[in-house]
């Protein structure tokens, strides 16, 4: 019975974003004016197979678990001024919790603008804008692939790493002998819930996990007409858990760092990506008050795009990820953890082939194949499963059909 | 009343940047074209907002545009504007179905910033002159 409420509710609140949809689309298709209400959004719905992990789901049939909705709205309401706010509904299986999100909901001020610099300052929910494809991670039409590279947005993180409450400064320089410059600044909170405690910790985690103010900045440049964009980007972030009477873990202190550096060239035909990332992940109590743990992962990925025709763009990426700079094969975490945890839980790489197709200027379909050997970016990552993760290597394919107005 | 002859043969004309008169200036550049589109400039230079129309991505008069004015790809602009409308940090500029369209939301909108091709006559607007 309570499942089959459960499943209404679900049916509920995805039917609830369709109808949301289909009426602002109306709205929005009479919104080609200058008016400084607007109105956009997307849907997409796919299918996911996964072969070997517990990435989507656990029982491994192929799966419908790949929707997101999405509606956000801006307004305009002096020369400097503007509030803009953004929902998605997300469905991904084990990736991160199902449901309705608040993604954005924010004042901007634009406090400075000259022909060369230009001074923005947001304030309320801000959506992480410092990586590559932070900002655009869940809007389907707008990110490289189905699935991004989890070593960078490992979908776990997603809650957390999407944005939070607080402010964000943006400035942007324009020089006509050096090219084009992107500063961002963000501090912030993420909501994080019980729900979210589970995915990233474990089933087992009782308590509640709470994200302190992180810091984040980043630099862009673009030379002077070139093709050529690089990118710099720092995240400092501090999370504690504090665990229950009864509780299979105690209180604890978790510390993550992120950096990030990224280029990206973007010819006629040819795109190519890199984005080499490091992080540190401090663990202190949680699984014991004397705990102690202090690893560098690093990671990276390397991705090509050809567009054969204004329809047709295929795609290739690999990625690469180490939990443990010094323990690349893993072997070091099977023995601490007395071979409980396989030693394939230290890495995570990922072979990628796929291909977009525009039906229309607002209708795609995109598909993709994906070869992963290592299971250190699967969920729960704090204390990973290895009864469902008992593969090395795991195979996924995913089609997703997308619409955006 | 401002009337301005486009020149050009009727096969091969060059796409011409248009602004609302409030807009107050006769010529830009391409870096400045290119911040424009780009949001990265936000006002003209007399402090009055820009508002940009553009055409459909795949509409051929936007794609030589953005190719041989801006020197960018279209989606290049589409991937900027699609972050900042995705993203709330920005918003991106207003799709019309056409020129005539397009023309008519520069004359009647303070600030706006266009393009056209394949019109030879239009009034009440400013013809840029692109200075390198």
């Amino acid at each position: 019975m309570l499942t089959c409420l459960k499943l209404m509710d679900k049916l509920n609140c995805k039917l609830l974003c369709w109808l949301g949809l289909i009426t602002f689309n109306s709205l929005a298709q009479d919104n080609h004016s200058a008016e400084p209400f607007k109105i956009h959004g997307f849907v997409a719905q796919g299918v996911i197979d996964v072969d070997g992990s517990n990435f989507v789901n656990n029982d491994g049939d192929i799966s419908l678990e790949l929707t997101e909705i999405g509606l956000n709205t801006s307004y305009k309401f002096a020369d400097d001024f503007r509030f803009a706010a953004q929902a998605v509904y997300l469905n991904g299986g084990n990736r991160y919790n199902e449901g309705l999100r608040v993604d954005y909901f924010l004042m901007d001020w634009n406090a400075y603008s000259s022909e060369k610099w230009q001074a923005n300052l947001f304030v309320g929910r801000i959506k992480n804008t410092h990586w590559l494809h932070s900002s655009t991670r869940d809007i389907p039409f707008a990110r490289p692939s189905i699935v991004l590279p989890q070593g960078a947005y490992f979908d776990g993180f997603r809650d957390i790493a999407v944005g939070g409450d607080g402010a964000a400064l943006k400035l942007t320089y324009n020089n006509d002998e050096y090219g084009e410059f992107d500063f961002n600044f963000s501090r912030g909170k993420s909501p994080i819930n019980s729900d979210d405690a589970e995915v990233i910790l474990s089933q087992l985690a009782q308590g509640e996990i709470e994200h302190d103010l992180d810091s984040q900045a980043s630099v862009y440049w673009r030379p002077v007409f070139s093709q050529w964009k690089f990118g710099l980007t720092l995240l400092d972030s501090e999370f504690n858990y504090e665990g229950e009477t009864l509780d299979f873990f105690v209180d604890g202190r978790f510390v993550f760092q992120f950096y990030t550096m990224n280029a990206m060239y973007e010819g006629e035909e040819w795109e190519f990506t890199t984005e080499l990332l490091q992080t540190r992940f401090l663990t202190e109590g949680f699984y014991a008050p004397q705990f102690h743990q202090d690893n560098l992962g690093q990671g990276g990925s390397f991705q090509a795009r050809y567009k054969v025709d204004q329809k047709l763009t295929l795609i290739s990426r690999y990625d690469l990820f180490y939990a443990d700079k010094d323990d690349k094969k893993g072997q070091e975490l099977e023995k601490r953890n007395y071979g409980t945890i396989p030693s394939y839980f230290g890495y995570q790489h990922d072979a990628m082939l796929g291909f977009s197709y525009d039906f229309s200027d607002n209708f795609r379909v995109n598909a993709e194949y994906h070869w992963v050997e290592g299971a250190a970016r699967l969920n729960p990552i704090v204390l990973p499963n290895p009864l469902v993760n008992n593969q090395e290597r795991w195979k996924l394919w995913a089609v997703q059909l997308m619409y955006w107005f | 009343m401002v009337l301005v002859m486009l020149f050009g043969s009727p096969v091969t004309h060059a796409v011409d940047v248009i602004t609302n008169i409030s807009a107050d200036t006769a010529s830009i550049t391409t870096t400045q074209l290119r911040r424009i589109y780009s949001m990265r400039q936000v006002k003209w230079a007399n402090g009055v907002p820009i508002t940009i129309f553009v055409l459909s991505s795949t509409n051929t008069t936007h794609q030589k545009f953005c190719k041989e004015t801006l020197r960018l790809f279209p989606y290049q602009l589409d991937r900027i504007w699609n972050k900042l409308t995705f993203s709330g940090m920005g918003v991106a500029p207003t799709i019309v179905s056409s020129e005539k369209e397009l023309i008519k939301a520069v004359k009647s909108t303070t600030g706006a910033i266009g393009y056209i091709e394949n019109i030879d006559e239009v009034s009440d607007v400013n013809l840029l002159k692109i200075d390198g």
